[in-house]
């Protein structure tokens, strides 16, 4: 009976030290989930014999989770976006960051020190993805070509966040995302052109892949992924650069393993692991001293240098997360209905 | 002694979900009156200012296109789904039954969003049917059915036929077959014995049909989303532009509530417009 209820007392008090030997990770699903899994958590969990559990979801549902679960997180890190750290941040579900607990985020791009509570993990564009095919032999190499009248009912644009067109018809007439207003006659002669707006990554494909949209303001890696399925897109960077996309990582606040976590993102600076997600994502490393496969590195939206990362539009995240609500609204008001 | 001992235990359930919801809206309708704090989830100080935007045309226009897509769809769906539903009820054949319970019954069992992404195949500058029409050699040019009220409708049939076809079959099931008989004795022929027994007997089916499908399009989102391209927008669709995708919670907490309303509105309208039918017995 003794061992009996001693091999019950094992058994009990094994199950949560078993569950407490692992972080937490929330970030998107799908191919994100993978990404992160086969390459930082892959050599996290190598050097510190820890699992990795994630908690995938969209950006918003992820975002009312760690709300409602304040001080008491489901994550001990998480993944998002640049501007929608900023909403985590100001609400105070993130940890300020110990920057001397990561030695390689000296080698950080200045675009991806995006405040002391979230880094940039790695970085994409929004610019233009066209098929060739279907546009006889048409180029883009300003943004302006957009606004062509022979592209009447041709372009898509994302639904879900209408800051990269704004920025762009406000740098196009004279402005910048922080005095926006300027382009929105621009933006409103761009309408014509407007087919359709895509919700999301898969959305965008099936335009693109059918023809039903033949350009797109589209994101680098999805474009990227698209290709490798064989659809022939041409991805184009205009004279006035395309617009930059960071994503993030963060500890939450209240976490308690701040040090495995710590661990996390210095298995996610490894300069190695930074070359391999740009091999598999052909997205650009947050950090300068990764040494990503040349190949990679010229692909049109892959930049690995700090003057490359200077030459993008950088909007910057703070106003982005303040500002995107109004955008939303107007886009929706004036453009979209 | 109380008559009905388990009452209590049995309705608890019943009870606990309906102050889950409650709460729910409580907090959906606290939310519409409140402001949006630029870059926070954190909403401010009371406000009536997000029903006054609502006032503005583009919001009008939207409510108005989702009663217009809902009547269309709620119809549509009733001239398709009788036929199907008289055929359900009334053939003798049993393996035909079958056959059309499955056809009927199949689209339930797929996710809206799945159903969606064959009707963009379908669809499709490059789909089945703008192929076939361009292969026929019937049109030179693709027809656009996407990003077109027509395309959401037709996506949104396919979403409210099972229900629409079960509702009229059990309409069609409870009318007595004398009646029919009886008409057809008299010397009306099956064109007259349709319009003057069949159709008005089978009228609570149809209410009920139609009043559930247009209530369920209502809400409709991933259909109006994708089909629609934003270029075709539904109440919940603005709701997931305007509120979700740019953290505006107070404004698509308003949007919600307003879209309630006019649902309530909507379908108390239908109600009385059905009350004439209210006496019919089908046997």
């Amino acid at each position: 009976m003794k061992r009996w209820l001693l091999a019950l007392f094992v058994l009990v008090t094994a199950v949560p030290a078993h569950a407490q030997d692992k972080l937490v990770v929330s970030i998107w699903g799908g191919s994100w989930r993978d990404l992160v899994a086969e390459t930082v958590a892959k050599k996290f969990t190598a050097e510190t014999g820890v699992p990795v559990e994630f908690i995938t979801g969209g950006t918003i549902d992820r975002l009312n989770k760690a709300k409602l679960a304040k001080d008491n997180p489901e994550s001990d890190l998480t993944f998002t976006t640049s501007h929608v750290g900023w909403i985590y941040a100001t609400d105070g579900l993130f940890e300020e960051l110990d920057t001397t607990k990561i030695p390689n985020a000296k080698n950080l791009a200045d675009e991806a020190r995006i405040s002391p509570f979230h880094l940039g993990a790695w970085a994409y564009v929004y610019t233009i993805g066209y098929r060739a095919d279907l546009l006889g032999g048409m180029k883009f190499e300003s943004w302006e070509d957009l606004w062509k009248p022979e592209l009447k009912g041709k372009i898509a644009a994302p639904d879900f966040d209408p800051s990269h067109i704004i920025a762009i018809s406000a740098i196009l007439s004279g402005g910048d995302a922080a005095h926006w207003e300027k382009g929105q006659d621009k933006l409103k002669a761009l309408k014509p052109n407007f087919k359709a707006f895509y919700t999301n990554d898969a959305n965008s494909q099936q335009l693109l892949a059918s023809g039903e949209t033949p350009v797109q303001v589209v994101l680098s890696m999805n474009a990227y992924y698209m290709i490798s399925q064989g659809v022939p897109i041409t991805l184009a960077i205009p004279k006035e650069g395309a617009v930059l996309g960071v994503d993030t990582v963060a500890i939450m606040k209240g976490s308690k393993k701040s040090e495995l976590a710590y661990k996390f993102i210095n298995a996610l600076y490894d300069p190695e692991v930074q070359a391999e997600i740009a091999k598999i994502k052909k997205g650009s490393p947050a950090v300068l001293n990764a040494r990503i496969d040349p190949e990679i590195a010229k692909l049109p939206g892959v930049f690995t240098t700090a003057a490359q990362w200077k030459q993008q539009i950088n909007i910057d995240a703070k106003l982005r997360a303040e500002k995107t609500a109004e955008w939303r609204k107007w886009f929706a008001e004036n453009i979209m209905n | 002694m109380n008559p009905q001992p388990f009452l209590r235990p049995f309705t608890a359930p019943a009870v606990l979900c309906t102050v889950g919801l409650l709460a729910a809206m409580a907090a959906v309708l606290q939310f519409s009156f409140r402001a949006y704090v630029a870059g926070s989830l954190e909403p401010g100080a009371f406000t009536l200012a997000n029903f006054a935007d609502l006032l503005k045309p583009l919001y009008a226009r939207v409510f108005l296109d989702t009663v217009w897509i809902c009547f269309l769809t709620a119809i549509s769906t009733l001239i398709v789904g009788y036929p199907l539903a008289y055929a359900l009820v009334r053939t003798q054949n049993a393996i035909l039954k079958s056959t059309l319970l499955v056809i009927v019954v199949t689209p339930l069992f797929l996710g809206e969003v799945v159903r969606t992404y064959s009707w963009i195949i379908v669809l499709g500058n490059n789909g089945f049917i703008n192929s076939m029409l361009m292969n026929l050699g019937i049109v030179k040019q693709p027809v656009q059915f996407m990003f077109t009220t027509f395309g959401v409708v037709v996506a949104l049939v396919h979403v409210t036929m099972p229900v629409m076809v079960i509702m009229l079959a059990a309409g069609l099931s409870h009318i007595d077959l004398d009646y029919q008989k009886a008409a057809e004795s008299l010397g009306a022929g099956p064109v007259r014995t349709f319009l003057t027994i069949t159709l008005p007997l089978s009228m609570p089916g149809v209410v009920a049909g139609v009043t559930t499908a247009f209530a369920w399009t209502f809400s409709a989102f991933a259909s109006p989303q994708l089909i629609g391209g934003g270029k075709v927008n539904m109440i919940s669709n603005l709701v997931y532009q305007l509120g979700f995708a740019s953290f505006n919670f107070p404004f698509a907490a308003s949007l919600c509530v307003a879209g309630l309303a006019l649902t309530i509105v909507v379908l108390s309208m239908l109600r009385l417009a059905a009350r004439p039918f209210d006496n019919i017995r089908a046997h």
